[in-house]
């Protein structure tokens, strides 16, 4: 089928629409990242399994579908059953059965897959309820956990592609560009460019032709943002490309997905074709002359390939490695022609834009930082996962609200923002309202979206060791200041938790890292000293401990730490012993237990398992 | 206006002050073993050939260079090697059939005669005009015929 | 033309230059190694870094790479400001660092103030600064015989596979433009080595003498139709040559015109 023109558009949508309420009952089975990870895949088989065999009553195999993230990650794997929302948490495979017969068949809601209230345990039915979702406000991730991951006709039905036509058959490019500049929309790749000024000097350049990428190499460990939005609704990316394409004049468009998403390859894949089917993308969308091939263009793995100029060397097929650009890439990007780059989720948010108009999406976060953005939140906060909340949104309300506290009710120490570029933000940052400025103003930054929160259980050294180890290892290597300065700061960091430094080792890292900050090539370099620059500003003490007294107040750092047993506590239960794996814990049953320091080697397993906290860290 | 450097071996006395006034010129030291043109016996009594670039009109040496260091000054005429843009492959010196475009092994250097920019100084100092440096006069194959029926 | 001031100097220039062969051509020592005029601008070893700003900048200053960074009218370039000289110093301590025993990196080094490296030594360091300039070289003659592996620290310089490669002609480009030496070739018996192959250098058909690989003669005729016999005779043996046929010449119409 090829849609020819706007009206035909409208009128397919009405189909859909219909064809959408005729299933008065939906079943949501979450498939993103983290559920199907938990076993959402097999769930899902057993809804299947059940309906192949048996006919439930107002119920269709069409209205069991496998949503994108929902969001609740830490409670996976999610079943949603809409309209009412119902919320069933930690689903196996085995309570299929009973959701099709109770709760679609006979309207019951089965009180032990609900979630529970953190403060007063009490069940909660609808997930609306659920503060984790009450406070969040959804744009980009405007579909996902609603449709089924890949279904253009769903995505239709919810109003897709309605942005596109607007923007192709009502407005000029001009008028995009405006609309997107009046929304105030910000590269939310990080960078928190301003898309429409970057787009007016794309469109502007008189060099042809003009090209769009959408870089979806997100990198960040522990940031799935954008991947959830290319798994799960990936016609909102193709919409956005489309219609930054027409702003631009371009005619030809890449998405880089990194390797480690073949998923998002898949369903990108899938959602192309279908729109090209439809006539939405290809030659004369739904009739008009304009015409957009869009490509799939696999990264190889490299962090660095995140950086826009080295994301465009490796579209064209050389080395990923950054240039350094002082000719802009927008006008001299791939292969040297005008190029816009913009990251997932800011395209995810253009359709929107357009659709809404420029206005309404200034109207939501803050003067500067327009718009909403999206988390993902994890680390030792309770209810890990997917959110998005409106700029200008404090830390508190996000870890303490949304994320629901520290896990066990520990005391927070930090949160990290940005990724291995960004940095750390200590208690009495909290109240600070998230946007691109005041992060960056606090010592951290944006960055794509990453939010790792810590208790006092993490030692910054330790952390600010891993991101360096990180950036050490992801490092393209082309520039010296990066190669070899993180290099050195990563040894120097490993001498202050192994308690091999002293102050002058700290004065000496503060010095290195001007040189790297300043002399590094692309911003992997530049901000790589961050994770160590904003935990030494925030949590000096803590170095200082590592050095002066050679102790790790966090009781991580394993050259400078001890376990041993308190006996008035242990009542040998055996459980360490079991789980000491390198035999240290000798002991009797019923007698307390002796750690050899000797073999120990400070994993730390006994602490885990002890249920007395007889275990104690010096 | 291209200039062309002529040689009249008839003129040479072999008396090698070209030599001398290219390796002051071109070099710190002057030392005439780092010259671009050397004043050589001809095989008869009293008989020199001054041997420098003839700044071929298809020159071996640019076209030897890979990285494109020789090119040709329009200015001049003269075939000139970017000394910052040579990697030293001695290509050249391999290719040219005249063996003009020479090591310089104290600076392990690759050099070759530029014109001095259009004044060569090896003609100016030449006492019997054996080298002279005019606007060159362009023979073609044409011409050569005409003038030959 | 633009004009810039360097250094408090008016400089004039075309716009678009590089920075940096601006300064060459000032004369001001700005040291830059991974920069070589057959290829294009790295950015690399970072230590041309110069510092620029402009009058309506408000102060505000940027560092940048003059090898890259191109001239623009009303540019204010500082090249040896203190905080330049602080940066460069701080890259040469990570060069000390990493090539302890090069003596292209020491000299320099010392030269901005760092005798000895402050940090930790990389352990068994050879003297390649990575600056891939043997690589890009490599490349631009159109052979890329040897590439960079690996990335970050670790990141090396190799023929393929580790073993002799096979696109290698013998030219000693790479050789020849690395900046701290670290490239070895040998030259004996008529026989060249390097990246651990063996070529046969072309032996002067007149006198003997060894000029090129027979390899990269083989190159240069096919890929810019040369003759292959221009590379027989080595250049001393053409001068005489050359001198010889034009004396045969001279007397040949001296007799004529007698």
């Amino acid at each position: 089928m090829r849609i020819e023109n706007a009206g035909q558009l409208e009128q397919y949508r009405r189909e859909c629409q219909a064809r959408l309420d005729k299933q008065t009952r939906r079943l949501l089975v979450c498939c993103g990242p983290g559920c199907l990870a938990n076993g959402s895949q097999a769930v899902s088989d057993a809804f299947k399994k059940v309906l192949r065999n048996r006919k439930i009553k107002g119920f269709k195999v069409e209205a069991l579908k496998e949503t994108g993230c929902h969001g609740f990650c830490e409670q996976g794997p999610l079943v949603v059953i809409e309209p009412e929302g119902i919320f069933y948490t930690r689903v196996k495979p085995a309570h299929a059965e009973k959701i099709l017969e109770e709760t679609i068949a006979k309207n019951k809601v089965i009180d032990k897959l609900l979630f529970r209230d953190h403060n007063n345990g009490q069940p909660i039915t609808c997930y609306r309820d659920i503060p984790f979702y009450s406070r969040q406000q959804r744009i980009a991730l405007r579909n996902i956990g609603q449709i089924n991951q890949c279904d253009i006709d769903e995505y239709i039905a919810t109003g897709g592609y309605s942005g596109m036509a607007k923007a192709l058959t009502q407005m000029t490019p001009k008028q995009v560009i405006d609309e997107v500049t009046a929304s105030g929309l910000r590269g939310r790749g990080g960078g928190g460019f301003p898309a429409g000024r970057k787009w007016k000097t794309a469109a502007s350049a008189e060099d042809t032709p003009h090209y769009v990428i959408c870089n979806g190499d997100e990198g960040d460990p522990g940031a799935f943002m954008d991947r959830a939005i290319m798994e799960g609704d990936p016609h909102s990316v193709i919409e956005g490309m489309i219609i930054a394409a027409y702003a631009v004049g371009a005619h030809e468009g890449y998405i880089y997905v990194r390797e480690e998403y073949p998923l998002a390859v898949v369903n990108l894949q899938k959602a192309i074709e279908q729109a090209t089917e439809y006539g939405l993308l290809g030659e004369n969308i739904i009739g008009t002359d304009f015409t957009l091939e869009l490509n799939i263009s696999r990264g190889g793995g490299a962090f660095v390939c995140g950086e826009s100029s080295a994301l465009m060397r490796s579209v064209a097929g050389e080395v990923g490695e950054p240039r350094a650009k002082y000719v802009r890439s927008v006008l001299k990007g791939l292969y040297d022609k005008p190029t816009v780059l913009n990251n997932v989720e800011s395209y995810a948010c253009v359709p929107a834009i357009i659709d809404k108009g420029g206005k309404w999406f200034a109207s939501i976060g803050t003067k500067k930082s327009t718009g909403t953005k999206a988390f993902s939140l994890v680390g030792k906060v309770r209810n890990t996962g997917l959110i998005e909340v409106p700029m200008g949104t404090t830390l508190r309300e996000i870890i303490y609200d949304i994320g629901g506290g520290i896990q066990n009710d520990r005391p927070f120490k930090a949160v990290q923002t940005g990724g291995p570029s960004g940095g750390c933000l200590p208690e009495a940052k909290l109240d600070l309202p998230v946007d691109f400025d005041t992060l960056t103003e606090a010592g951290s930054m944006m960055g794509s979206g990453g939010m790792i929160v810590l208790d006092d259980q993490t030692c910054v050294v330790d952390l600010a060791k891993y991101f360096l180890a990180f950036l050490v290892d992801e490092s393209c290597g082309k520039c010296v200041p990066c190669r070899e300065g993180l290099h050195q700061l990563y040894g120097m960091a490993v001498a202050v938790s192994e308690g091999r430094a002293t102050e002058e080792t700290l004065e000496k890292m503060e010095r290195l890292s001007e040189v790297v900050a300043v002399g590094s090539l692309c911003g992997l370099g530049k901000s790589g000293p961050n994770p160590f620059l904003s935990t030494v500003k925030y949590f000096r003490d803590e170095y200082l401990a590592h050095i002066n007294d050679k102790k790790c107040p966090a009781g991580v750092c394993r050259e400078l730490i001890r376990f041993e047993v308190i006996e008035d506590k242990c009542d040998g239960c055996m459980a360490c012993v079991a789980a000491c794996a390198s035999n240290a814990i000798t002991g009797q049953k019923k007698e307390p237990h002796v750690i050899d320091q000797e073999l120990c080697n400070k994993c730390g397993a006994c602490r885990t398992v002890c249920r007395r906290d007889a275990i104690l860290v010096l | 206006m291209k200039q062309r450097l002529y040689v009249k071996p008839e003129l040479c006395t072999g008396c090698r002050t070209c030599e001398l006034a290219c390796s002051f010129t071109n070099t710190v030291d002057g030392k005439p073993r780092r010259s671009r043109i050397y004043p050589l016996p001809a095989g008869y009594p009293d008989m020199y050939v001054p041997v420098v670039c003839l700044h071929c009109d298809d020159p071996a040496c640019a076209k030897s260079c890979l990285v494109d260091a020789i090119t040709r000054n329009e200015e001049t005429g003269g075939m000139e090697l970017d000394q910052d843009k040579c990697v030293r492959c001695m290509a050249c010196i391999a290719a040219c059939p005249f063996g003009c475009a020479l090591l310089d092994t104290q600076y392990d250097q690759v050099v070759k005669c530029d014109l001095c920019g259009g004044d060569p100084v090896c003609a100016r100092f030449c006492p019997t005009k054996a080298l002279e440096c005019r606007p060159a006069v362009l023979t073609t194959r044409k011409k050569l015929a005409g003038s030959s029926s | 033309m633009i004009s810039m001031t360097i250094n408090g100097k008016v400089v004039k220039a075309e716009k678009g230059e590089m920075l940096l062969k601006v300064t060459r051509r000032e004369g001001i020592d700005i040291p830059a190694l991974c920069h070589h005029d057959a290829v294009e601008p790295f950015g690399g070893c970072r230590l041309c870094m110069v510092e620029i700003t402009k009058a309506d900048w408000d102060g505000w200053k940027n560092y940048v790479t003059a090898c890259l960074y191109p001239a623009e009218d009303g540019l204010i370039i500082q090249t040896h400001s203190a905080k330049v000289n602080e940066l460069r110093k701080g890259v040469l301590d990570l060069l000390a660092a990493r090539c302890p025993n090069s003596p292209e990196i020491r000299e320099l080094a010392a030269e901005y103030g760092v005798p000895q490296t402050t940090l930790e030594e990389v352990p068994d360091a050879d003297n390649c600064i990575m600056c891939g300039l043997c690589t890009r070289v490599c490349e631009r003659l159109g052979f890329k015989a040897i590439s960079t592996v690996g990335r970050g620290h670790s990141k090396q310089v190799a023929p393929p596979l580790n073993e002799a490669p096979p696109d290698c002609v013998g030219c000693i480009s790479c050789a020849q433009v690395c900046p701290t030496n670290v490239i070895p070739y040998k030259d004996i018996n008529g026989k060249r080595t390097i990246w651990e192959k063996q070529f046969e250098l072309i032996a002067c058909k007149e006198c003997g003498k060894h000029t090129i690989t027979t390899d990269f003669a083989d190159a240069l005729c096919e890929r810019r139709a040369i003759p292959r016999d221009y590379f027989d005779v080595c250049d001393d043996c053409r001068r005489k040559e050359l001198s010889l046929k034009m004396g045969s010449i001279v007397a040949w119409s001296r007799e004529g015109t007698s």
